[in-house]
């Protein structure tokens, strides 16, 4: 019976291609005909700002950090009113590997991946991206979120006039 | 002296046509390969360059032409530089002995549709499968890689394995039709071809020469996931050209054979012969095809196994029970 | 000695240890906030709980408020522990803010990584987080209170530790404030410790906000080149900008704690100005065309006039790789004319401290250990400021602190003090080589006799010079003393503030050889015609500067090998730029003896954040790092004499050579060093002292050294820049009403120099009869080199 059973095993298979070789090829001919990604694909990669449409990247390094290509790069900065912000911003396509991980570690939502897949160009600096070209004009995926709110430490409004905070604590008093 | 001369002139066109005729249907076999496997697995295949895809081939040629022919610097320069040669080569001289058509009547002449008629052809067949094995193995030695090394020394191995079983499925069709010449082969399968008479011999001949042609599944030399590229890995441009027309010329060599040798040659009804032939040549090409894209590939001591331990026994019994057919048949 | 148990291993500690303690010495890690080996124990953290489960103490305790006992069994990680360690975390964390992303403690913050190994990540307490208004520290510290989590380590350290009086907590309960009355820069001249031991992000280097992570640093154990002191620390540096620096761990000189000075003084290898490219007569050319067009210059003037017109002079800078070399390449140009210094006082003083018996001379850790120590002519805080920091370490463990000084003299700690002139200290020092004798001729002697004897009793006595006062035969005298004072089982020990940091390996090649005097000599008179300064600057290092301008100016050629802009630099026909010591490899010797190696933190090249422009790095493919060009001096030394630059074959040879430097091929940057064991041999003969006479209406001229604005590389650090004062003048009060001065207003200083218009300080706590000049580079006192003979001045009012 095995002998059998190994023969059927060597023979089905044939069928099996040769059934497919008449088949509709499940592939789509890309230039003239583009598939539309699911919105959580994970493509190219901006810069939001936050609802009061300040920068939400703080220059943190931990995009930087979590990248396994290294192929983001930053400086941070301090603008006068203590916030911190990126000087420069670089992400460098043509080493980005598109895993996702730079937005699961950005803390402030800044970062986030958009469905764009079509990145490819003869010209390599052409995909490295300053701030600039990264940077856009809205929320992303999240319009509610403002780190500096909840940050606590008062860059976006006073400290002890963001949600969830006690007015600054009266150092000269003693009363109990 | 006239004679001589005509004779001459038709050599020069058969062997153009000839030479044309494979070398465009190794390029093309390339592109129907890549076409079939890509619809076996749903997809589209090449379809890029020209209609359907069908200026693959000379896009391909094109690029191999003008890419960097590298050379390791620690590569026996000369063995390296001559080992896609030889296998090439070997592939296409196989075509001399090969009678692709009935022979033609013209002007009062008969005109053998074969480049040279050798009264050996069958053992000349087996000498150049032979040497085609010194391209390989001496592209793998001289390249200085591991995995060149490697797979030279597997396609070595395995060539000389089931090129014994190979011989030993022919003696048969020798046996019943009395002669090594091919046309003498080809003229006694006029009614029933070999493949009716010997099947045994037929299946132990399909399977070994696949075995030569190195493809799936017994492409052990160049295992793409445990020797890189095998044999070839350090060839680049047109070396590596040499080395993949050689091998698809080997596909339509080891088809004509199979033709010849088993198939009944280029007899068949209705159809001009020279189509019968490239029929059943063609037609074995798309079942070789066929097979990469069904079967897994083999590991390497159950290659060695099945060659030795099943194919080499089981063709010297076809042998004797053949033999003894025949003497009792007288 | 207990023993104890703890995790199921045996281990015996000293009487006193904690437990903490204790499983650190096997390896166990108890989490703690609170606990520091410098500062002690408080309990304030509740983190380092562990269980006691046999024993004097029962149930859950604070390892570090535990003594070891016999008899204990300890668990620091049972179930009970850990749950406790987690709401300790949680309740730390009720307050703390959501500002970890633009923290600049994230990646080395312990409240981060206790957090995150304490498994604590939801807030489950909803009420409101407490707020604080944050205060200016100055310019080194930022502050935001909102992160404190209340451990008290900055009280400790700033006021306990390093003496500062205006920083501390204020408030009570749930309001605890840690900074100062109101807002100001730390007074402490080691007020940068305070970012080393804060747990969390309260208190952060304002050099460094926002520049890096701590992840993406490159960092490397290396020296402090600011004194000659050799603390170890830490630099870190990215986009090839050295970045920051902490303190490193290095018990034997300067423990957990680095000054101000060495903290901050880290900008000189960023400076805009520093020189990159190697210049030939002031145009750039490659490092083939350089080095080719000095040598067939060098063999030039080599044949016309001699081997021995080329003079070579390094620097108590550069290290012993490249001292050993260029003596190594002067013998191989055959010249005789070498000199490790260009301050002949000073180098001599080095000369004769390096001749000591070494197992005499005392770490930092001895100064911490002492119980008495004298100071002569020595100014801690502002010749080493560690040093400093020491002493207060040893007056906090009941220590007497003596300071014989003719200065306004500070420490951060409470000292006996004896305002004494310069020209005195030669009798006070013989009192001090003979105690126990009666026979004063003067109160001076008398003095010395008495802190002699005060010695003589003292168990770990200790005597402490400043060689820029004392001068080669005060250092000589001050040995003698200390040797007088001396008793076989415990031995008066002494420590000598050098000039810079390798001043000590300087000494020990130098030997006999001719002091910088006789080089100029040489160049005056025109036998040398060729000078070779590697990391040298004798323009501004030697005392008279119209007289080295002078001398330098009939030079044929002079050569300059350096990593700052330097005034001889300016002069120079051949420069090339060398590596500063985070950018290459090297051997220091500290003021004790003790050899440490430093390892390379990044390399050489201009800064990412200058050569940028617009809002982004560069946008093109290079193969040249901007500002790549300088080497190591002993690299170039190593190229000029066609030697490999393989430095494990360079220290092996070393070692060969000069048996003093056995161990050096072994030692590692990150270990305690290795003090050298055989002094070198005492100077034959040493510069005579030349006291000038001072005349009644004149003063006497005294140069000394201040915390910032005089070391050469701290001076160059911008952050340091604004802390470096004003041009002054102190004078005692007698003397003001004698030339009719008022405080704080320009009087006009007429030195040998030249006429300088400087503010005026009082000062009672100082000697009358001289007027005291800081060393300001950059400034109109930039020509007033200290470590000279007395000089006589002359003050009046503008």
């Amino acid at each position: 019976m095995s002998l059998w059973r190994d023969i059927r095993g060597t023979i089905l298979p044939f069928w099996v291609t040769l059934r497919y070789l008449f088949r509709r090829p499940v592939t789509v001919c890309y230039p003239e005909r583009k598939q539309i990604p699911a919105p959580r694909y994970r493509g190219r990669l901006i810069l939001t700002r936050d609802p009061d449409g300040e920068e939400r990247c703080v220059a943190c390094h931990l995009c930087s950090a979590a990248c396994p290509v290294d192929c983001i790069s930053m400086q941070a900065a301090e603008r006068e009113d203590g916030r911190r912000y990126a000087a420069w911003f670089r992400i460098n396509f043509s080493r980005c590997i598109f895993c996702g991980l730079c937005t699961e570690a950005c803390p402030t939502l800044a970062l986030q991946m958009t469905a764009e897949y079509e990145l490819a160009t003869r010209e390599l600096l052409q995909v490295v991206c300053e701030k600039e070209e990264l940077l856009i004009d809205g929320c992303g995926k999240n319009d509610q979120y403002n780190f500096y709110r909840l940050a606590g430490i008062g860059v976006a409004a006073p400290r002890g006039s963001n949600p969830g905070e006690s007015p600054p604590v009266d150092i000269r008093s003693n009363l109990p | 002296m006239n004679d001589v001369l005509l004779t001459f002139i038709l050599i020069v066109i058969k062997l153009g046509l000839v030479l044309g005729t494979v070398l465009s249907l190794a390029a093309y076999m390339v592109l129907a390969e890549r076409k079939i496997l890509g619809r076996m697995q749903m997809r589209h295949g090449p379809n890029r360059v020209g209609p359907f895809g069908l200026l693959q081939p000379l896009a391909d040629l094109i690029k191999l032409l003008c890419k960097e022919d590298l050379i390791p610097e620690r590569a026996d320069r000369w063995v390296f530089m001559l080992a896609p040669a030889i296998s090439t080569i070997t592939a296409l001289l196989a075509f001399a002995v090969i009678p692709f058509a009935a022979p033609l009547h013209l002007f009062g002449r008969t005109i053998p549709m074969v480049i040279c008629d050798l009264n050996v052809g069958l053992l000349y067949l087996l000498a150049l499968s032979s040497l085609a094995v010194y391209g390989v193995a001496l592209g793998g030695w001289a390249s200085q890689s591991k995995y060149s090394l490697l797979g030279g020394l597997r396609a070595m191995a395995q060539m000389i394995s089931y090129e014994l079983a190979m011989g030993l499925a022919i003696v048969p069709v020798v046996m019943s039709s009395q002669s090594f010449s091919l046309t003498a082969i080809i003229a006694a399968q006029q009614t029933l071809p070999n493949a009716i008479r010997h099947p045994l011999a037929f299946l132990i001949f399909v399977i070994a020469i696949m075995a030569e042609s190195k493809r799936t599944p017994f492409d052990m030399p160049e295992a793409e996931n445990e020797l890189v590229a095998g044999f070839h890995t350090e060839y680049s441009g047109m070396r590596f050209g040499m080395f993949f027309v050689g091998e698809y010329l080997n596909l339509i060599v080891l088809g004509a054979m199979l033709t010849v040798l088993f198939l009944g040659g280029w007899h068949g009804p209705l159809l001009p012969s020279v189509c019968w032939f490239l029929i059943k040549v063609l037609g074995v090409a798309f079942f070789f095809i066929w097979v990469r894209g069904t079967m897994p590939r083999l590991r390497y001591d159950q290659l060695m196994a099945f060659g030795w331990k099943i194919l080499v026994p089981l063709g010297l019994l076809n042998i004797l029970v053949t033999a003894a057919w025949l003497l009792w048949r007288g | 000695m207990p023993t104890l148990i703890i995790d199921n291993q045996t281990v015996t500690v000293p009487e006193g240890t904690n437990v903490l303690e204790a499983a650190k010495r096997l390896g166990i890690e108890i989490p703690h906030f609170c606990y520091h080996e410098a500062l002690g124990s408080v309990g304030a953290c509740r983190l380092c709980a562990v269980e006691f489960r046999e024993g004097p103490v029962k149930g859950i305790q604070m390892s570090c408020m535990t003594p070891a006992k016999d008899g204990m069994v300890v668990d620091t990680g049972s179930a009970e522990v850990l749950a406790y360690r987690a709401q300790v975390i949680e309740w730390l964390m009720t307050n703390h803010p959501h500002d970890c992303p633009v923290c600049d403690e994230g990646g080395e913050c312990q409240l981060q990584d206790m957090t995150v190994a304490g498994g604590h990540g939801i807030r489950r307490y909803t009420g409101p987080k407490r707020t604080y208004q944050n205060q200016n520290l100055g310019p080194f510290i930022v502050h935001e209170m909102n992160r404190c989590i209340q451990c008290y380590r900055c009280v400790r350290t700033y006021q306990d530790y390093c003496g500062g009086t205006d920083f501390g907590v204020l408030g009570s309960r749930q309001r605890l404030y840690f900074g100062r009355f109101s807002d100001g820069p730390l007074e402490s001249p080691f007020a940068g410790n305070l970012v080393d031991v804060c747990p969390t992000g309260v208190l952060t280097d304002k050099t460094y906000r926002f520049k890096s992570r701590v992840w993406d640093l490159q960092e490397a154990p290396s020296i402090c080149p600011h004194c000659s002191l050799g603390c170890a620390v830490t630099p870190g540096a990215r986009y090839r900008q050295l970045q920051r620096r902490r303190a490193r761990l290095n018990n034997q000189t300067n423990g957990h704690f680095i000054c101000d000075r060495g903290r901050f003084g880290y900008g000189y290898a960023n400076h805009p100005d520093r020189p990159r490219y190697p210049l030939v007569g002031h145009r750039r050319v490659t490092w083939q065309e350089a080095l080719a067009a000095m040598q067939s210059k060098l063999q030039e003037l080599g044949e016309l006039f001699g081997s021995g017109s080329i003079g070579l002079l390094t620097s108590s800078r550069a290290t012993l790789e490249t001292q050993f070399l260029t003596k190594r390449w002067a013998a191989a140009l055959g010249s005789d004319q070498l000199c490790f210094e260009a301050h002949p006082r000073r180098d001599f003083a080095s000369r004769v401290a390096a001749s000591q018996q070494l197992d005499r001379s005392a770490s930092l850790e001895d100064v911490r250990n002492c119980d008495l120590a004298v100071l002569i002519g020595a100014d801690p805080l502002s010749e080493a400021p560690m040093l400093a920091l020491a002493l207060r370490q040893a007056a906090r463990r009941g220590a007497r602190i003596v300071i014989v000084d003719p200065r306004p003299v500070v420490l951060p700690v409470a000292f006996e003090r004896h305002a004494v002139s310069v020209d005195k200290f030669s009798q006070l020092l013989r009192g001090l080589g003979r105690p126990q004798q009666g026979d004063f001729s003067s109160s001076m002697e008398e003095l010395g006799g008495s802190l002699a004897n005060a010695l003589l009793a003292a168990q770990r006595p200790l005597l402490i010079g400043g060689t820029d006062l004392l001068g080669p035969q005060g250092t000589q005298a001050l040995q003698h003393a200390a040797k007088a004072c001396s008793q076989p089982e415990k031995p008066c020990r002494t420590m000598f503030m050098l000039t810079g940091p390798n001043s000590f390996g300087g000494a020990l090649l130098s030997a006999n050889g001719p002091g910088f005097d006789s080089l100029m000599e040489g160049m005056e008179q025109g036998r040398i015609k060729a000078l070779l300064c590697f990391e040298a600057d004798p323009l501004a290092d030697y005392p008279d500067r119209k007289r080295s301008r002078a001398a330098l100016a009939r030079l044929d050629m002079l050569a300059v090998f350096d990593c700052a802009a330097t005034a001889t630099v300016q002069e120079s026909d051949f420069f090339f730029p060398t590596t500063t010591v985070e950018e290459s490899v090297g051997t220091l010797i500290n003021n004790e003896g003790r050899m440490q190696t430093f390892e390379q933190v990044f390399s050489a090249g201009t800064p990412l954040a200058e050569s940028a422009s617009g809002s982004h790095p560069p946008r093109f493919f290079t193969r040249d790092i901007p500002g790549s060009e300088p080497q190591s001096a002993w690299g170039i030394l190593s190229a000029l004499m066609g030697r490999s630059a393989d430095l494990d074959a360079l220290r092996r040879e070393i070692e060969k050579n000069d048996h003093r430097f056995a161990g050096l091929s072994q030692l590692k940057a990150n270990g305690e060093g290795r003090r050298i064991a055989i002094p070198s041999q005492h100077p034959e003969s040493l510069p005579l002292n030349i006291a000038s006479s001072i005349g009644s209406d004149q003063l006497q001229l005294l140069v000394t050294e201040t915390l910032y604005g005089s070391e050469l590389l701290s001076s160059l650090s911008p952050c340091l820049q604004e802390l470096i004062p004003a041009p002054f003048v102190t004078v005692h009060p007698q003397d003001a009403t004698r030339f009719k001065l008022e405080e704080g207003k320009k009087v006009l200083l007429g030195t040998p120099m030249g006429d300088l218009t400087l503010t005026l300080r009082i000062e009672g706590d100082m000697v009358p009869g001289v007027a005291i000049v800081p060393r300001l580079r950059g400034t109109v006192l930039e020509p007033l080199v200290p470590g000279t003979e007395s000089l006589p001045c002359r003050i009046e009012k503008v």
